[in-house]
């Protein structure tokens, strides 16, 4: 598929934050440059990038409860998904629409 | 009042062969949405109107709050409406229409519209859709109680 990348340049992707997870963070969104590693960054990792980014705070525990999106298709099992840059990951705590 | 809108909670609607689902910061008009689902096929029409209580836990609600991640939550409703007719080929047309940001006590909050030839395909299909849309939909909703400070209003959830 795509070409492997040069190890040392980074990339980033767009976090969304909704509901409580806004609330803890006190934002919308934020581009979230993804640590320069070898191996593929998993979507299982970002919750605790993304609780080190936003400590002192209840993001943490919200993440726990929530699930992600990724371009805006659900994700079953984030251990099985690679983010590469560019895309927009969504946290997804319990909904409450209806 | 309540902070400003979400970037990502946008209105937005979507139309496809199996109904229309609707994100809009306008009140809902039920008697204008059941009209939409009206057809001269259709003997029945099942409607939902879900409304905002005024109480929770002993807890007196000034007002609601809905935000959407609207891209993905237009999808899903899709998709919800999408099992609804294939649940039911009888389903003529369905509707969801969800307001979103503020929304005053009592007013509705979501109506779900079905028509079709007979009255079972339309209540089974219109109580199937709400109960997916309050399981799937990424919508979420913040209580605002009386006599507490903004930043105290609960971001309510479904699961049970």
């Amino acid at each position: 598929m795509s070409q492997s990348q040069t190890p040392s340049e980074p990339v980033s992707i767009t976090v969304l934050y909704f509901a409580a997870a806004s609330t803890a963070t006190r934002l919308d969104s934020e581009l979230v440059q993804l640590p320069v590693q070898t191996e593929p960054f998993r979507l299982s990792s970002l919750a605790g990038l993304l609780t080190d980014r936003h400590p002192n705070t209840s993001l943490g525990k919200v993440l726990q409860g929530s699930q992600w999106s990724v371009d805006a298709e659900m994700v079953d099992d984030p251990e099985q998904v690679v983010l590469r840059g560019g895309e927009e990951v969504a946290v997804i705590c319990p909904v409450s629409g209806g | 009042m309540s902070s400003s809108t979400h970037s990502s909670s946008v209105e937005g609607r979507l139309r496809g062969d199996d109904g229309l689902v609707v994100l809009t910061y306008q009140p809902l008009d039920p008697a204008q949405i059941i009209l939409s689902v009206q057809d001269d096929a259709a003997g029945a029409i099942a409607v939902f109107v879900g409304t905002t209580r005024n109480s929770f836990q002993g807890k007196f609600v000034t007002h609601l709050q809905y935000e959407s991640y609207t891209k993905l939550a237009l999808k899903t409703m899709a998709d919800i409406l999408r099992a609804a007719r294939t649940t039911s080929d009888a389903v003529l047309h369905s509707v969801i229409y969800h307001r979103l940001g503020d929304v005053p006590v009592g007013q509705p909050s979501i109506v779900v519209a079905v028509s079709s030839p007979h009255r079972r395909e339309a209540f089974v299909a219109c109580e199937m859709i709400l109960e997916e849309v309050k399981k799937k939909a990424q919508i979420w909703k913040r209580e605002y109680y009386e006599g507490e400070g903004d930043e105290l209003a609960q971001w309510k959830t479904n699961v049970h």
